[in-house]
């Protein structure tokens, strides 16, 4: 891994045990996963696997029923999502969960605050900096990078309501890097982009884990994009973890084949196929 | 015993019938009916003028009333105003219904006469009949009541569970849009349901009536009752609603037995009732998580729901002339305009600009809670009656400088601010709206016009200070303090709180995700907000020279707000004309115009906040946006025919070449 994060022994994301009842329903039973540093982890399943019960419980929005959830082995199935944020937990969502009041380069902006310069919440309202508008330079500068990195310079003063799907997604990861986070969780990142936004999307992804360092943690229906990006893949059916392994592992998994891919499976183009080469966002 | 429980029932019947149709017309077409008291005075007056004014007989009057006059009533409402809150957000649809509740009794008036005597009878005939069961009396009244909701519940429950009306409503309740799918119309439906409801508020306008008097106020001691009912029952749960009605009814006359019905006790007791039913109802469904935003409609409902939410929250786009920023511009003519009026208006109109200034920071305080935090918030009136009580206790009880007490009392209601941003803070926006509006009743009840501030009605003197004795220096003073909160709204909203606050607003999810704190945020600016709403009601107890006891109702808030929201709740300058607006025009009115004209203003008001339905993001944002699209348009058009112009230079160089 060539990132800023320096690796180590604990995963960045661990879930353990996680059970999630919705009264009599068992939307998760006893699930682990891990998330290593610097490692892309994709998570897979039928509509109804519970997928995005898990990433709710992951990223704090959901309290699991039982089971344990830690960020570099320190418990945190208690912590509210904004404080797995500030150590390190950022999230993409299905439904992109954009700001409409704010423009792409105030998104970008108060990610960045949140995590560096969190006492900016109050402080701005006694130093009259909302008036004056003085500008971080810091800050600035990291914007900048991010929203030239994330291809949004054109769009970055409009406000995201009305952007077209794909950018809209690209300003989720955009806020999503303003945090530094360790860990990053992308709930089917790829659900209504076409193939071209697909790929640049994908080679987005892996350059953020090569540059940055970041881990992620992806939930995908597109199976040839999770086995063509993902180091390890989780598969879920009913609420239950039936396999877990490599790309290659999870391809001949006879339960998997059964319960998931179907005949299907032998079709599926080898790793990397959809991803454009060089990592580039097109 | 059995009389109290008698006299309860009777209460708790028309109490039942209220919140009833409330239930019916929420989970019907998505709208909490805050003019249901108006709309039941009206049909209640239409039944007075049939029946007294007319001498009509009892049925007749009724018949009509009931059967012909209020579903072609409900009908006409629903064509005019409800059909338009579709997919609107709560804040609109309430202030619809409020601006509906505000210009519905004047325009009554207009057509049929202010009464003088606010007795009324009932559906009983006079003089009343009295029965004794088991030693207990009832009377006509009483009994009339118990056949209400007895009629009223047999013919619901026949209608809705054995019909093939009651089978699409109950279908549209499901889903609007897979009832048209099922080839009904969804529309026609509503308008049903418009029609029944407003028949439902004749009848407990009526049968109210004979005990709290025909006119507005008495009716809106019967709606909030009837609120507190339908939040008990999570708004939705239509036979819950119904038993806590009657139980509210029961609470509030049985106690009478062993309690003095004068004393304070009771005083403070009897008005606590619903708001007590709605607390411990708020706590345990908090405590089981269940209080959320309430959806109406099917998966399919909302899927096909346009996005965008509330437009109003959506910045209005940057305006210029030139180099000249408009939204910068603009703000300090019209200060420099209103700064202007103390110097080329009498006394009388000034201490009227002073008063509209005044008015005009305590709307600041809605632009912050609702303009800039998205909570509808119902008791700001109660934060600024709250703020001029101190300030009168401070300034002429403590003898300290007025000036330094307007500044120093508000920061003690700041903690009721806070406490109730805590409260309802995970509560969906219908609800913080209700309970707000309760509270703002319980402290207008219990505090406000409390025997020691109250005075019979003049309340608390308080000083000006020295230098600002006169209308003039006042109107000075007061537009400082205006600009100076002025630009520190405008401060939190350019601030990381204010990103924050927007962020909150349009993703609760989202923002926590980037490490908001959703309380934190919404702590600070309630505090700011109630700070600010405090503020101003000290200014208006300077201006007034007088706590004014009686002006804190949080009804005449709800008009304040909707005034605002008529012209656009994020805009600092629509503060500030909202509040001049609502203290020149009467004064215009009352001056140049017959006194029969006295009441259009309020109407005018009431049809502003109506137009919100059709406009929701105000008047001032609407007119920029149309300026800007407008100025869009030109360009596009200017560039495209220039496009379509030959270019000479062009054409030269491709001659020479």
């Amino acid at each position: 891994m060539t990132g800023k994060h320096a690796q180590s022994e604990e995963p960045r994301l661990e879930a353990r045990g996680v059970t999630m009842r919705f009264g009599g329903l068992v939307a998760l039973s006893e699930v682990d996963l891990a998330v290593p540093a610097g490692q892309i982890v994709g998570l897979v399943g039928p509509n109804g696997a519970g997928k995005s019960t898990l990433f709710g419980v992951l990223s704090g929005l959901l309290r699991p029923s039982a089971g344990r959830v830690r960020m570099l082995g320190a418990d945190v199935t208690a912590a509210p999502p904004q404080l797995r944020a500030r150590r390190g937990l950022a999230r993409t969502f299905q439904h992109p969960e954009l700001f409409a009041s704010l423009t792409v380069r105030e998104h970008v902006a108060l990610a960045h605050r949140m995590r560096h310069h969190r006492r900016r919440i109050l402080t701005d309202l006694f130093d009259g900096r909302g008036l004056l508008g003085r500008a971080d330079r810091d800050e600035t500068e990291h914007v900048d990078a991010l929203v030239e990195e994330l291809s949004l310079t054109e769009v970055q003063h409009q406000p995201v309501l009305g952007l077209p799907l794909g950018t809209s997604r690209l300003v989720e990861v955009a806020r999503a890097l303003a945090t530094d986070p360790l860990v990053m969780l992308m709930d089917e990142p790829s659900s209504g982009l076409d193939v071209t936004e697909t790929e640049a999307l994908a080679a987005t992804m892996r350059k953020v884990v090569a540059e940055r360092g970041v881990s992620l943690l992806l939930v995908e229906h597109d199976v040839p994009l999770v086995l063509g990006l993902c180091d390890t893949v989780h598969v879920l059916d009913f609420g239950q973890k039936i396999a877990a392994g490599t790309p290659e592992e999870i391809r001949n998994d006879p339960a998997v084949r059964a319960a998931y891919l179907g005949e299907d499976v032998d079709d599926l183009p080898s790793g990397g196929e959809l991803v454009a080469p060089g990592g580039e966002l097109a | 015993m059995l009389s109290y429980l008698l006299a309860g029932l009777a209460l708790g019947s028309i109490y039942a019938i209220a919140a009833g149709s409330l239930v019916v017309t929420y989970i019907a077409s998505g709208v909490f009916n805050l003019a249901f008291a108006a709309m039941a005075f009206t049909v209640a007056r239409v039944y007075y003028e049939l029946h007294v004014e007319h001498e009509w007989g009892i049925v007749g009057s009724a018949a009509f009333s009931l059967l012909v006059f209020a579903p072609l009533f409900g009908t006409l409402l629903y064509a005019l105003l409800f059909r338009f809150l579709q997919g609107r957000s709560t804040v609109v649809k309430l202030m619809a219904t409020v601006g509906l509740s505000v210009a519905l009794p004047p325009l009554v008036e207009l057509a049929l006469g202010k009464l003088t005597a606010v007795t009324a009878p009932g559906l009983a005939p006079l003089p009343l009949k009295v029965f004794h069961v088991f030693g207990a009396t009832v009377n006509a009244d009483q009994v009339a009541t118990y056949v209400g909701l007895a009629v009223v519940l047999v013919v619901g429950v026949g209608v809705l569970r054995f019909t093939d009306v009651g089978l699409k409503v109950r279908a549209l309740v499901d889903s609007g849009a897979l009832t048209s799918l099922s080839g009904s119309n969804p529309s026609r439906i509503s308008m049903g349901v418009w029609a029944v409801s407003t028949t439902l508020a004749g009848l407990a306008g009526i049968l109210i009536a004979p005990t709290a008097g025909l006119h507005v106020a008495g009716m809106t001691g019967l709606m909030a009752a009837a609120f507190a009912a339908v939040v008990a029952a999570r708004l939705r749960n239509l036979p819950l609603a119904i038993g806590i009605a009657l139980a509210m009814g029961l609470v509030t006359t049985v106690p009478q037995k062993w309690i003095t019905p004068d004393g304070a006790f009771a005083q403070a007791f009897i008005p606590s009732v619903p708001f007590l039913f709605m607390f411990v109802a708020l706590v345990y469904y908090a405590l089981r998580g269940m209080t959320g935003d309430v959806q109406t409609g099917g998966p399919l409902d909302r899927a096909i729901k346009a996005e965008g939410g509330d437009p109003s929250a959506v910045p209005a786009p940057a305006l210029r002339f030139g180099r000249v920023n408009l939204g910068v511009a603009l703000p300090v003519v019209f200060v420099g305009v209103v700064a202007l009026l103390p110097q080329v208006l009498d006394v009388y109109w000034t201490g009227l600009v002073a008063t509209g200034i005044v008015l005009g920071i305590i709307l600041l305080s809605y632009t912050l809670v609702t303009g800039e935090g998205g909570m509808v918030w119902l008791c700001q009136i109660s934060f600024a009656g709250i703020g001029a009580l101190l300030v009168g206790e401070f300034a002429t009880t403590r003898g300290w400088d007025p000036l330094v007490a307007v500044v120093v009392a508000p920061l003690l209601v700041v903690p009721v601010g806070v406490l109730i941003g805590l409260l309802t803070i995970r509560l969906g926006e219908l609800y913080v709206a209700l309970v707000t509006l309760t509270a703002g009743l319980l402290a207008q009840t219990l505090v406000i016009t409390e025997d020691r501030f109250y005075n019979y009605g003049s309340g608390v003197f308080v000083s000006r200070p020295t230098f600002a004795l006169e209308n003039a220096a006042f109107a000075y003073l007061a537009l400082a303090a205006f600009v100076v909160f002025g630009l520190l709204v405008l401060n939190l909203r350019r601030s990381t709180a204010g990103m924050a606050l927007g962020a909150v607003r349009w993703s609760e999810d989202g923002a926590r995700t980037i490490g908001i704190s959703v309380v934190q945020s919404k702590v600070l600016v309630s505090a700011f907000a109630t700070y600010v709403a405090a503020l101003g009601g000290g200014f208006m107890a300077m201006n007034y020279q007088s706590t004014l006891p009686d002006s804190w109702a949080p009804f005449a808030g709800m008009v304040w707000l909707a005034v605002l929201l008529t012209l656009g709740a994020r805009s600092i300058m629509a503060a500030l004309l909202a509040g001049l607006l609502y203290a020149l025009m009467p004064g215009i009115f009352a001056t140049y115009l017959p006194v029969e004209l006295g009441e259009v203003p309020v109407i005018l008001f009431g049809v502003g906040a109506i137009a919100l339905a059709a406009h929701p993001e105000g008047a001032i944002a609407q007119t920029a946006g149309n300026i800007a699209r407008s100025r869009a348009r030109r360009q596009v058009r200017r560039s495209r025919s220039l496009a379509a112009a030959p270019a000479p230079e062009k054409a030269g160089v491709g001659e020479l070449a």
